[in-house]
């Protein structure tokens, strides 16, 4: 069972529009332009990348919360990109998201017991009571929130204790794949590592896939098998983690890894410094993306796409260095 | 002696519902010249409130200095009038912050908010102000710079609005520069370039700097010396090497251990329990106790001093005699 491959998306592409002016020329945001992975279950994918690359408009087209322009999603086989909203639901119920801001994701007029039997509610109707009451209990003191918080509100929780709510109320529908938007971006790094260890614990008792989507390199590295680098809607290196940090191919990979800063005076890194910014999604450079950016660009990056290639066992980059 | 800045014993409170509550609690540290100096500690730890208090930028607060010194050539600048204050403000110490739009005006042109401090602190005539402003933003980096004194902030991007904002501060050659997070928001690789200019900039001009964040990676790569702060206190502060090679204080070793390495693999991450006390319900004896892997019966009935030992200080009672840190105290 190790190899099942839970989630396996195909050229996958999102274009936002830009003005809604009717008069205007039709611009497009081109949030995701084509992208292509799987995410085998048990497995953590890291999905990593500067604001704006497109990370979270692909969690989001995961879950279905948006749809996709072109392309294939398929969750343990199913095409997922043209089903009904109605067979959503069921679709979905395996598929759990986690948030950054578990505030903005918390009701706050509900206690916390509310929040989190209310799932059980909607998906098992005829559920008695005392057993949500038990499974609400049981699963809020794996997440380190003693049953003691079950009547509180979310506002009478700090930040790492709502992200154990939040991860909390994605687990008790049971489900196999968890997308975790940027879980820990908002929190201290003391909190960080305890919401860490807990995702990590969790996928360990509940077998969980993890879609883990974060800016912060380090954070992806310590969490995930597998590394997904996205640079303006594109996949730019996929590999598995040991591979993105000890051997990165793609030259944005290497910038990004190396402007880290390390907690470590004595290692003076050779960061390189890229110039200039981050183009606009809705005007991306022509050919490679990145070679407005890239210190080794050559003629032929400014004309020519290019295309993801295999070039280790399972580390493939799109540059034409390769 | 040539410290640039020497806070003495700062102390600030705020107004609240429950009475005034403090907020900083008797901090003492220098910057010297050519040195950058860290402020470094997880949010709420009072680091952002420091460095208003230094610049005496409380006023849009309901915060007030209620006791110390900011000693800054010789005179205490809290004890200055207003009017005295604003010309130092800008002049010889100036101020960065995570959010450019906190020092940029929305309505105004860029090249008018740069050269108008530059008349008034330089006495440069208007079009001189204007030619040194150009220059200035070229040293930050900034293409087109003739053209970028036109625009208004929100034409530009988070990276380039943040360069304007260190334009604007070292454009009258200031000896001290406050940084209060000042690529907190923006991306790794648009904070490498900021830092990098930082670093460079603070060497041509000699200054000291005053970086406040959170983030130990940032402290590693750019500071020479680190204070670390724990709930309105300073609890540990040394050279940076010493600081990551042999940390002392309990609350500093977590916060090391936390962070994750690149290159240290999936281990399991060191993590400090519980969160940090808010002002309203602070611990007695050590602040960190409640959190404290090492904690001693003593310790939740009374606090420790700061103890120096050969250019290291901290503030724990696993580095002191019981009694004779309370004498200190
Ligand atoms: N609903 C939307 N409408 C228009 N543009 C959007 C929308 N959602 C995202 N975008 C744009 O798509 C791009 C990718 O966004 P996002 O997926 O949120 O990036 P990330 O999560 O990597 O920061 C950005 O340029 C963003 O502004
Ligand atoms: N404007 C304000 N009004 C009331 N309390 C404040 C205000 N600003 C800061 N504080 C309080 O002062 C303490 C220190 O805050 P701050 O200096 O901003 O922390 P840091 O910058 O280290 O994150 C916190 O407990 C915070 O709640
Ligand atoms: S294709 Fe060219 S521009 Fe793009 S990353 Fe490779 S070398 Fe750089
Ligand atoms: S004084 Fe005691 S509780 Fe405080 S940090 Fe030291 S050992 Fe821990
Ligand atoms: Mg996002
Ligand atoms: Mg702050």
């Amino acid at each position: 069972m190790k190899d099942e491959v839970l989630i396996d998306i195909k050229d996958v592409k999102k274009h936002f529009p830009l003005s809604k002016k009717w008069f205007a020329e039709k611009k497009y945001v081109k949030a995701v332009d084509g992208v292509s992975f799987s995410i085998k279950k048990g497995e953590t994918f890291g999905l990593v990348g500067e604001s704006g690359c497109g990370k979270s408009t692909t969690g989001r087209l995961i879950n279905g919360l948006i749809k996709a322009d072109s392309g294939e999603i398929k969750f343990k086989g199913k095409n997922l990109a043209n089903i009904s909203e109605k067979d959503w639901k069921k679709y979905r119920k395996p598929m759990q998201m986690v948030f950054q801001d578990p505030y903005a994701s918390l009701s706050p007029r509900l206690k916390v017991k509310d929040i989190l039997s209310e799932p059980l509610k909607i998906h098992y109707p005829k559920m008695p009571n005392d057993e949500k009451k038990k499974l609400v209990t049981e699963l809020m003191d794996k997440c380190g929130i003693s049953e003691f918080h079950l009547e509180k509100y979310p506002h009478e929780f700090s930040g790492g204790q709502r992200q154990r709510i939040g991860i909390a109320r994605s687990l008790i529908l049971r489900p196999e794949l968890i997308i975790a938007d940027e879980p820990v971006s908002a929190l201290d790094v003391s909190i960080q590592s305890q919401i860490l260890n807990l995702m990590k614990d969790l996928q360990e008792e509940f077998g969980l896939t993890y879609l883990f989507i974060s800016h912060d390199l380090s954070v992806v590295e310590h969490i995930s098998d597998r590394v997904g680098v996205m640079y303006l809607g594109n996949l730019v290196e996929i590999a598995r983690k040991r591979q993105i940090f000890e051997d990165p191919k793609h030259p944005y990979t290497q910038a990004l890894l190396s402007s880290i800063p390390q907690p470590d005076p004595k290692k003076k890194r050779e960061t390189i410094v890229l110039t200039g910014e981050i183009p606009s999604a809705a005007n991306p450079p022509s050919g490679c993306k990145f070679h407005t950016r890239c210190p080794a660009a050559m003629e032929i990056c400014r004309k020519i796409v290019p295309e993801l290639k295999q070039l280790g066992r399972e580390q493939y980059t799109a540059c034409h260095l390769y | 002696m040539n410290h640039i800045l020497q806070v003495n014993n700062l102390q600030t409170a705020f107004k609240t519902d429950k009475g005034m509550q403090t907020v900083v609690h008797g901090i003492s540290f220098h910057v010297d010249k050519g040195e950058i100096v860290g402020i470094v500690g997880e949010s709420g730890c009072g680091k952002s409130v420091t460095s208003l208090s230094i610049m005496r930028l409380l006023h849009d607060t309901p915060g007030k200095i209620t006791g110390g010194q900011v000693i800054y050539n010789d005179h205490d600048l809290l004890r200055l009038p207003e009017s005295s204050m604003k010309g130092y403000r800008g002049k010889e110490l100036a101020m960065i912050f995570q959010e450019p739009m906190t020092s940029l005006n929305p309505v105004l042109k860029i090249g008018k908010q740069l050269r108008e401090p530059i008349q008034l602190h330089l006495k440069m005539s208007k079009a001189d102000a204007a030619e040194h402003a150009v220059k200035v933003l070229e040293s930050v980096g900034i293409p087109r710079a003739k053209d970028i004194m036109e625009e208004y902030p929100h034409q530009l991007s988070g990276g380039m609005r943040q360069r304007v904002m260190i334009a604007m501060a070292i454009s009258c050659k200031p000896s001290l520069l406050i940084a209060d997070e000042p690529t907190t928001a923006l991306d790794v690789t648009i904070q490498a370039q900021i830092l990098s200019l930082m670093k460079e900039i603070q060497k041509e001009n000699d200054m000291g700097i005053l970086m406040i964040t959170h983030d130990l990676g940032v402290v590693a790569e750019v500071c020479n010396r680190v204070i670390v702060m724990y709930a309105g206190r300073v609890v540990e502060e040394t050279t940076v090497e010493l600081l990551f090679e042999n940390p002392k204080h309990p609350y500093t070793k977590g916060l090391i251990a936390s962070v994750p390495k690149i290159g240290s693999g999936s281990k399991r991450l060191h993590s400090i329990p519980g969160t940090v006390p808010s002002p309203t319900n602070m611990p007695t004896g050590c602040k960190f106790a409640p959190r404290c892997k090492d904690v001693m019966d003593f310790c939740h009935t009374e606090e420790p001093g700061l103890i120096e030992e050969d250019g290291h200080s901290c503030r724990c009672w696993l580095y002191q005699d019981q009694r004779q840190g309370a004498m200190t105290e």
